[in-house]
């Protein structure tokens, strides 16, 4: 069997402010195979993007890696110095940024900040640099490359200033490359040949590809397995047909039928979440989706949940999932989705003591 | 997060959130100010210094030009607490109404460019178009001259006095303010809460004294902070300079330029007055740092 | 502009020869000589159509010594200050303001800050005068004379310990204008995506500060310079009456104190040439730094 290429295990990262410990990412564990796409998903603020600053250790202050393991090729990254990790960093593991603009520097050429990558490494021969980079923009379809290298990135238009990020992040021959929101600043048709372009690399270079997004549409149409994160967790994970299929987590559920489908049957109406994610300094008690969730039942007030398996391949934690949701809350049907509008369930203090006295059980079979 | 307000009519909507938004930014302003040490000390001392000040206007604890030859050069004594110059006059006496020369040139400049600041920001931000082209043509030129040798030029053409060091003084340093109150109208034009004002029919003078200049204050009360403490180190400049106030006038440049000609035998004659104008220039550097951070939370890190 | 200083200083009251008590028929024959008795827009004429030639006419005080040679000399002697007090507000300015912004919020932060504003907000005469006592008293008598500072110029260009002190007392104002800005505009720039792509790179730390964050933190410093310079000069104004510096400042003060109009008019039309240059010469800096600004 395979070893994964990276191992995450029990990862948190918090931010100490002057308003407190914001625990954007905890205790979060995932694998990922060589050459695999996996995508993260999940609402901003739902902290994807820190767990991936955390894996190259760019977390900048006051953020700091609290916890936790990354194996990476049989070493544990949060255990290397800085300068060794810095020679892991664009390397090893590359990443590429949301805003292609901000994130290329103004004042330097395209083809200097590609190079750049490659000679902060000793792993290209230096005389192979500067025909590689045109190379690379080729290979990633900036036309005319060899004179657009020697462009500002204000030259460049939206969609090539990504492929050049993509380009520079290709540049080492990366066992992964982390894609932070990689076309999210882009018009949608630039989008689908970003996707395309990285489907393409991923299947050439056989690099694995992590991709970070809030859209479920450019997960389905790169990745293999997703992970969803929701407040800092990983609330459910599986190979992605499967997960689109049957979700088992009512926030994937909601994430799901609040994106609109071409092929969607016309009865299922499109729903949108209510309410707003967890403070993450002071986290709600037992499940984090708890505040939102129309299925929850008494037991989310109390505990949280584990993840654990549901189905081949795939994992949630949730008390009821949607199996249970479907059979004995009427989901399928369901047009009210407020907070425990489906369950009937309430937190205390807001609802009169007689209704917290109505078992789950009998609630959920109206 | 968007926050739905109930529906209003505009121009309610406008003036009550007018008002909301003044209220909290002076509360907030006044709160941050009082959490800043540093800015209080200065004013403390500015306060101080104020008293001072007027003080000097009735009483000095000699005559500001009392000459007496016993004391010439003399050290700090017990008689002369701050000693006493190359003419024998008491330095304190003299360093009390220098303060008032000071304080009196530092406000009455920031006063005039308040004026001219807002008017001809105003005029140029609200008015835009040629206005705004002449306007902003100008204040760049007056940018790109040497402010202080053109005061210098100015105060040698006009003649030597308090008022035309003053007015000199003005007409070189007002561009910071003009150009502020400028682009704050040019922003504030474009507000919900003005667009309200003007569709529900409100007369110019109405929109800029009523909706524009209330909310453009907190930045011009910092820009003008900033100009007392160039006033007044341009003042002495001149005087230090010999080109300034004429004498017997004391002024802490003046005094300042006596005191280097008598470095050798009594450096306090430099000392003192040096001392209590660099500690004026940093308080109220101090204190416009801190009311800008008060005042003006954009321009904040 | 010329013609307002122009105009200006020539509507003074009395004139060059006040101070030498020369009266009647004798002060007429004067006045006409130097073409003084004529109407000021004639004279106005005659001095722009021979200023734009390169000559400034000549100095009425030191009877009919030409003024072109005199200015460009003292141009050059206060170039020297300026220059030296200009490289050392970019190099102190520059170094103290990315080391506070690096050690953002440590002891060496709040020391730098702190002796930013005082730089800022103690004149430069009285850093001058300080120097003077200092240098030129306190430590002479206090080594007994051995210790020897000169605070005057020998010649008529400074050498490196005569120019220590003046331009370090001119350049503490601006260094510490740069070193304000320089700090809050690193401590921005750091925390730019693009930073962050360097770092994710792997680039070396040091190549990330210098090539990355320093190089666009220096584009608001740029754009400061012009002012800067005119702040120099205004300075050095100051500092060449103090020092008894041989350049355009001292220059400048002397004639207006004995109406020498001329060599005020030339040495202001000279400040004013200095400020365009240097004017261009900053916009030019602007788009070596700047690649996205284009003229």
């Amino acid at each position: 069997m395979t070893q994964p290429v990276l191992a995450v295990r029990d990862l948190s990262t918090h931010f100490f402010t002057d308003d407190g410990e914001v625990k954007a990412v905890r205790g979060v564990s995932f694998e990922v195979m060589p050459g695999e796409t996996v995508g993260i998903v999940g609402e901003s603020g739902c902290g994807k993007s820190v767990t991936a600053m955390s894996l190259l250790g760019l977390v900048q202050r006051p953020g700091k890696v609290v916890h936790g393991e990354i194996m990476f090729k049989g070493q544990d990254l949060l255990k290397l110095s800085n300068e060794e990790l810095r020679h892991i960093r664009g390397r090893d593991i590359a990443m590429i940024f949301q805003d292609p603009l901000s994130s290329l520097n103004p004042v330097l050429r395209i083809g200097f900040q590609i190079d750049e990558a490659m000679r902060a490494h000793d792993k290209i021969p230096k005389e192979d640099i500067s025909h590689r980079g045109i190379d690379l923009l080729k290979q990633v379809r900036v036309p005319d490359a060899a004179h657009r290298i020697k462009d500002f990135p204000h030259q460049f238009s939206g969609g090539m200033r990504q492929r050049a990020m993509i380009a520079m992040g290709l540049s080492n021959k990366p066992d992964l490359l982390i894609a932070d929101e990689p076309t999210t600043a882009l018009d949608v048709t630039v989008q689908a040949q970003i996707l395309e372009l990285l489907r393409d690399l991923n299947e050439q270079t056989g690099a694995a590809i992590i991709l970070i997004t809030h859209n479920l549409g450019i997960v389905a149409g790169l990745c293999k397995r997703v992970l969803v994160m929701y407040a800092g967790e990983i609330v459910e994970e599986g190979p992605v047909e499967q997960i689109f299929e049957s979700p088992q987590h009512p926030y994937t559920w909601s994430l799901l039928r609040s994106v609109p489908r071409i092929d969607s049957n016309r009865q299922d109406r499109l729903l949108s979440i209510e309410g707003l994610p967890p403070d993450l300094i002071d986290l709600p008690v037992g499940c984090k989706f708890n505040p939102r969730c129309p299925f929850r039942i008494e037991r989310c007030f109390s505990e949280p949940p584990v993840i654990e398996d549901v189905a081949h391949a795939q994992r949630a934690a949730c008390w009821v999932t949607m199996t249970r949701a479907y059979d004995e809350m009427g989901a399928a049907n369901i047009t009210d989705t407020s907070p425990g509008a489906a369950s009937g369930v309430h937190p205390q203090g807001r609802r009169p003591a007689a209704d917290l006295a109505v078992a789950p059980a009998e609630t959920l079979s109206d | 997060m968007a926050v739905v307000a109930a529906p209003r009519s505009d121009q309610e909507f406008a003036s009550s959130t007018l008002v909301r938004e003044q209220a909290s930014l002076w509360r907030d302003g006044l709160r941050r100010l009082r959490r800043n040490r540093l800015a209080l000390i200065s004013a403390v001392y500015l306060i101080l210094l104020a008293l001072v000040a007027i003080v000097a206007l009735f009483w000095t604890p000699y005559p500001t030009s009392a000459i007496g030859v016993a004391q010439i050069y003399s050290g700090p004594s017990g008689a002369h607490l701050l000693g006493a110059d190359e003419l024998g006059r008491d330095l304190l006496s003299r360093l009390m109404a220098g303060a008032q020369i000071s304080l009196s040139v530092g406000l009455l400049s920031a006063a005039i460019v308040l004026g001219i600041g807002v008017v001809v920001g105003l005029t140029a931000g609200y008015f835009r178009g040629w206005v705004d082209g002449v306007i902003s043509t100008v204040i760049n030129i007056f940018y790109g001259i040497p402010a202080l040798l053109v005061a210098l030029l100015m105060v040698t053409v006009l003649g030597r006095s308090f008022t035309n060091v003053v007015i000199a003084i003005s007409a070189t340093v007002w561009m910071d303010v003009a150009r502020l109150v400028r682009g704050q109208t040019l922003s504030l034009r474009e507000r919900e809460y003005v667009e309200a004002a003007r569709a529900s029919g409100a007369r110019s003078g109405k929109i800029l004294f009523g909706h524009i200049l209330p909310n453009a204050l907190g930045p011009i009360i910092v820009a003008v902070t900033f100009v007392i403490p160039s006033a007044i180190l341009f003042e002495a400049f001149l005087s230090y300079l010999g080109v300034g106030i004429p004498p017997p006038t004391p002024t802490w440049g003046a005094i300042a330029s006596e005191g280097v000609q008598a470095l050798r035998l009594s450096p306090h004659i430099l000392l003192f007055p040096s001392i209590a104008l660099s500690l004026t220039l940093l308080a109220f550097n101090f204190l416009g740092d801190g009311l800008r951070d008060a005042f003006d939370p954009r321009q904040k890190r | 502009m010329s013609f307002v200083v122009f105009l200006g200083i020539h509507s003074l009251p009395g004139n060059t020869f006040v101070n030498e008590r020369v009266r009647g028929a004798s002060l007429a024959l004067l006045l006409h000589e130097y073409g003084l008795d004529r109407p000021v827009l004639v004279q106005y004429w005659d001095f722009i159509s021979h200023a734009v030639q390169g000559n400034f006419g000549v100095s009425i005080v030191n009877r009919g010594e030409p003024i072109t040679p005199i200015v460009l000399r003292e141009l050059s002697v206060s170039a020297e200050l300026g220059g030296a007090a200009l490289l050392l507000t970019i190099g102190m300015g520059v170094t103290f303001g990315v080391i506070a912004a690096l050690r953002q919020n440590t002891w060496v932060d709040y020391s730098l800050t702190t002796f930013a504003i005082i730089g800022y907000s103690v004149p430069s005469f009285v850093i001058a005068s300080l120097g003077v006592l200092i240098f030129g008293v306190w430590l002479f008598d206090v080594t007994g004379g051995a210790f020897y500072y000169p605070l005057t110029w020998d010649g008529t260009y400074g050498t490196v310990v005569e120019l220590t002190v003046p331009a370090v007392a001119l350049g503490l104002f601006t260094s510490s204008l740069v070193a304000r800005i320089t700090r809050a505009s690193m401590l921005d720039v750091i925390h730019q995506d693009y930073v962050r792509t360097a770092r994710a790179k792997g680039v070396k730390n040091r190549v990330v500060v210098v090539r990355h964050a320093l190089r666009n933190a220096l584009i608001p410093v740029t754009s400061v310079l012009g002012p800067l310079i005119i702040s120099i000069i205004t300075g050095s104004v100051v500092i060449e009456n103090i020092f008894g510096i041989p350049g355009l400042g001292k220059e400048f003060i002397n004639s207006i104190l004995s109406h020498d109009y001329n060599v005020t008019v030339a040495v202001f039309t000279m400040y004013a040439l200095l400020v365009g240059v240097a004017n261009l010469a900053v916009d030019l800096a602007y788009t070596v730094i700047d690649p996205r600004i284009r003229y």
